[in-house]
C-alpha cells in the first residue's frame, strides 16, 4: 500500500495516506518548526529556566465530548477552537515560559477544525521553536463520526531546537485489532535546546495511556524512567502521566503504606456512573508506579509539599473532567480533583516558585485555567546545577 | 485459482451474443420492458420506450430512492434525456450513527428527516452498440423537515462524502463527460470524468446551545474519474471491472522539511484510487 501511495504521489496525483497510521517506529527524527513572526534572538540562558507542562485538551476548553460522559459533542466550530486557543496562548504568554511541553495538541483534526495548534501557539507567544510528535494519526476514525485525527505532544522553546525525536511507547494489548489500529500510539517527544554559550539541555514531553486495563500505562511510565536514567545531557520532563503521586502503595491493604486516608484512589467528583463498563471507564490508579521517578529525580512539587488527604493535596490537583459550569450527579460543581501532571528534573537540580496554575492569581497569571482545559498547567523555575 | 476464474468468465463470455453490449449510463432509454440491475448499479426498468424508472435495490429500505428518466430526443443522432429523482437518506444516516455520525446520547441533537430531490440532463451521441459519448449535468439538494446537527462527513472515501454531500452540505452539483467504446463484440471500454461542487461546510448548531460558529472550511470541489472494462457475459449481461479516482480536500496536511532543517506544514488535497467491480444482469 505504501509503495502504491508512493507511486501515485510521485505522479503528482495527490497526497496518499493510510487510513490509520500505525506510527511504526522505535525512534525517529521529529520536525522542528519556527515562529514566522520576527523575534530578537534570546540572550544565552543562565542556570534558571521557566518551564511549563500543560495538557491543552485539543483546544476544546470546557466543551464536553462524548467519551467524557458529561456531554456528547464530537466536533468543535472554528471559532470555538480559536477562542479557546487564544485563551491558552494568553495564559502561556502571561507566565512566559522558556520551555513548554504540551500534550493533546492537534495539528489537523476534524474535531478541532483542522487547526494547526503548534503554529497557533508559536505565533502568539514568545516561544520561537517547536517540535511536534504525532501520537494519533488516522485519516478517519470510524467512531461517532470523529473523522480525521492528528494529535500529539509538542515541545516549545524560546531557544533554538537543534534536534528533535519521537520515541515510541508500547501500545495497548487489550484491544481488538481494528480498535487498536485506529487508536492512539503513544510516543515521547524529545528535543535538544541550544541555550547559547555551548549549553544544551534536553526537554521531554509525555502523555501516557489513560484507559488501559493491561498494565500499558505502567510499562510506559517505566520506559520513561529508563529513558531519563539513560539521558546523558541535562534534562527536564513534563506532561500528563495519567497517574496519581506515590503518596502510598495502592497494594497495601493496611498499615503505614496503605492509601486509606492519604490518597483518594476512586470516587472522584467528576466520574459519571454511565461511564462504568465502557472503554472510557477510569481503570484503577497505581500510584506506586510513580515512586522511582520521585526517588531518582526532583519533582516540581515534592511529596512533602503534596501532603496527605484531599484538603492538603487540593492546591496541587491538576485534573477535572467536569468543568466549573457543570455539576455532578450529586449537584457538586466541577473542580480540580486529582493530580496527574508533573515536572521532573535530574538530581542536583532544584525547583523555585513551582506551582499548579489552578486559578487566576497563581504565579502571576490572570487567565482561568479551569475554563481552558480539563488539565491545569504545572509550572516552575528549573535551576540547573 | 485465477486460471479457473478466467476460464469460467471466458466460458460465459463465449456464449455472449455476437452483437456488442449497448453503452451504459448514457442518455439512451431502453425499449419498453427492458431492464438491467447490478450488484451496485441501479435497477432500471423501461416502462415505455421513453420512460425508464431506476433505483438502488440494495439501499431501498434504508435510503428509499427512485429516479424517472424521460427520453426527450430518442431516435436522433444526438439524444437528450432528463432525470428527476427523490431519495430519503434519513434512515440510513440514523442507522450509521455511532460510526459515521455521532450517537448524541446525552442531548437531543439528531439527524432530522429530510428528502433529497435530484435533477439531471444527459446528452449522448454516437451509436448505442458502438462508440457513444455522453455529457451530464446533475444537481441534488436537501429539503429538510427538521434540524440536522451533523456536519459534512469528510471521511476517508471521496465517493462516500459525495453520497452524503447533499444531505449534509445542502447540495451537490456535477458536470461530467463519458466516452464508451466497443472493443470487438465482447468488450467495452468506458471512461468518465466529473467535476462536483458541494454546498458550504456551514455552521455548527448544537441543540440547547445554538449556533456555535462556522465549521472548518474545506474546498467544495471534487474531481472524479472512472475507467472500466465491460466483458459481455451470457445473452445480455456483463461483468465490469475498473478503477475509480477521486481528488478532494479531506483536511489533510503535509510536513515538509526545508534546506535549513526547519519544517513547514502545508494543506494538501487527498486522493482515492479504488478498484471497482460489478456484475450487471440485463434483459431481454
Amino acid at each position: 500500500m505504501k509503495r502504491l501511495c508512493a507511486i501515485f504521489a510521485a505522479l503528482g496525483l495527490a497526497a496518499c495516506e493510510l487510513p490509520a497510521d500505525p506510527l511504526d517506529f522505535t525512534r525517529k527524527e521529529a520536525p522542528i518548526f519556527k515562529a514566522q513572526a520576527p523575534r530578537p534572538t534570546p540572550p544565552p540562558a543562565g542556570k534558571a529556566l521557566k518551564v511549563m507542562a500543560w495538557n491543552v485538551k485539543y483546544g476544546a476548553c470546557r466543551v464536553d465530548f462524548w467519551f467524557d460522559f458529561w456531554g456528547d459533542r464530537v466536533q468543535l466550530s472554528r471559532t470555538e477552537v480559536e477562542d479557546c486557543l487564544t485563551g491558552i496562548a494568553k495564559l502561556i504568554q502571561e507566565y512566559d515560559p522558556d520551555v513548554l511541553m504540551t500534550s493533546e495538541i492537534e495539528a489537523g483534526s476534524k474535531r478541532s477544525a483542522y487547526i494547526d495548534m503548534v503554529r497557533f501557539i508559536l505565533e502568539r507567544t514568545n516561544l520561537n521553536y517547536a517540535t511536534y510528535v504525532q501520537t494519533w494519526s488516522s485519516r478517519y476514525v470510524p467512531s461517532e463520526g470523529v473523522g480525521r485525527i492528528d494529535l500529539g505532544n509538542a515541545i516549545f522553546s524560546r531557544y533554538p531546537i537543534t534536534k528533535a525525536e519521537a520515541i515510541r511507547q508500547q501500545d495497548r494489548t487489550d484491544q481488538d485489532p481494528i480498535t487498536k489500529s485506529f487508536y492512539i500510539h503513544r510516543a515521547v517527544a524529545r528535543a535538544e535546546l541550544d541555550l547559547g554559550n555551548s549549553q544544551t539541555v534536553v526537554a521531554y514531553a509525555v502523555h501516557t495511556e489513560a484507559y488501559d486495563n493491561d498494565g500499558t500505562k505502567q510499562k510506559q511510565i517505566k520506559q520513561i524512567h529508563e529513558l531519563l536514567k539513560a539521558e546523558t545531557k541535562s534534562w527536564v520532563i513534563g506532561g500528563d502521566f495519567n497517574e496519581l503521586p506515590p503518596v502510598c502503595d495502592e497494594k497495601a491493604t493496611s498499615g503505614a503504606d496503605s492509601c486509606e486516608g492519604k490518597l483518594r484512589l476512586t470516587g472522584f467528583l467528576d466520574e459519571r456512573a454511565s461511564a462504568t463498563g465502557t472503554m472510557y471507564a477510569q481503570p484503577p490508579y497505581t500510584p506506586s508506579v510513580m515512586k522511582p521517578l520521585y526517588e531518582d529525580f526532583v519533582p516540581s512539587v515534592t511529596l512533602a509539599q503534596y501532603g496527605v488527604g484531599d484538603a492538603q493535596q487540593r492546591r496541587y490537583f491538576t485534573h477535572s473532567v467536569l468543568g466549573p459550569d457543570g455539576k455532578n450527579d450529586d449537584g457538586v460543581p466541577g473542580y480540580w480533583n486529582r493530580t496527574l501532571d508533573y515536572l521532573f528534573a535530574p538530581k542536583g537540580s532544584r525547583w523555585e516558585s513551582a506551582d499548579v496554575i489552578q486559578e487566576p492569581g497563581r504565579l502571576g497569571v490572570s487567565q482561568d485555567a479551569l475554563r481552558l482545559s480539563d488539565h491545569a498547567p504545572v509550572a516552575g523555575t528549573w535551576v540547573r546545577p | 485459482m485465477s486460471r479457473v476464474i478466467l476460464s469460467v468468465v471466458l466460458g460465459l463470455a463465449t456464449v455472449a451474443s455476437a452483437e456488442p453490449r449497448v453503452a451504459r449510463d448514457t442518455a439512451d432509454v431502453g425499449k419498453k420492458g427492458s431492464w438491467s440491475v447490478g450488484v451496485f448499479a441501479p435497477l432500471r426498468f423501461a416502462v415505455t420506450d421513453w420512460l425508464e424508472l431506476s433505483g438502488h435495490p440494495l439501499l431501498f429500505f434504508v435510503d428509499p430512492n427512485v429516479t424517472a428518466r424521460f427520453g426527450l430526443l430518442r431516435e436522433t443522432p444526438v439524444r437528450l434525456t432528463t432525470e428527476v429523482g427523490l431519495a430519503v437518506p434519513t434512515p440510513l444516516m440514523r442507522l450509521t450513527q455511532g460510526f459515521l455520525f455521532p450517537s448524541w446520547e446525552t442531548s437531543n441533537n439528531k439527524v432530522g428527516w429530510m428528502m433529497v430531490p435530484r435533477a439531471a440532463v444527459l446528452v449522448s451521441g454516437g451509436e448505442r452498440r458502438k462508440h457513444v459519448w455522453t455529457a451530464l449535468a446533475e444537481f441534488q439538494f436537501r429539503v429538510g423537515f427538521e434540524q440536522t446537527n451533523a456536519g459534512p462527513l469528510t471521511s476517508f472515501l471521496g465517493p462516500l462524502d459525495l453520497a452524503f454531500a447533499a444531505p449534509l452540505t445542502g447540495y451537490v452539483g456535477r458536470l461530467g463527460g463519458a466516452a464508451d467504446f466497443a472493443l470487438g463484440e465482447l468488450f467495452r471500454l468506458r471512461g468518465e470524468l466529473n467535476v462536483h461542487l458541494t454546498g458550504s461546510d456551514g455552521r455548527l448548531v448544537v441543540n440547547g446551545v445554538g449556533d456555535v460558529g462556522p465549521l472548518p472550511s474545506l474546498s467544495p470541489w471534487y474531481f472524479t474519474g472512472h475507467l472500466a472494462v465491460d466483458l459481455a457475459v451470457g445473452k445480455s449481461s456483463r461483468l465490469s471491472v475498473g478503477v475509480y479516482y477521486a481528488n478532494y480536500d479531506s483536511g489533510a496536511s503535509e510536513v515538509r522539511k526545508g534546506a535549513d532543517g526547519l519544517s513547514q506544514r502545508f494543506r494538501v488535497r487527498s486522493a482515492n484510487i479504488l478498484p471497482t467491480v460489478d456484475f450487471i444482469w440485463a434483459g431481454p
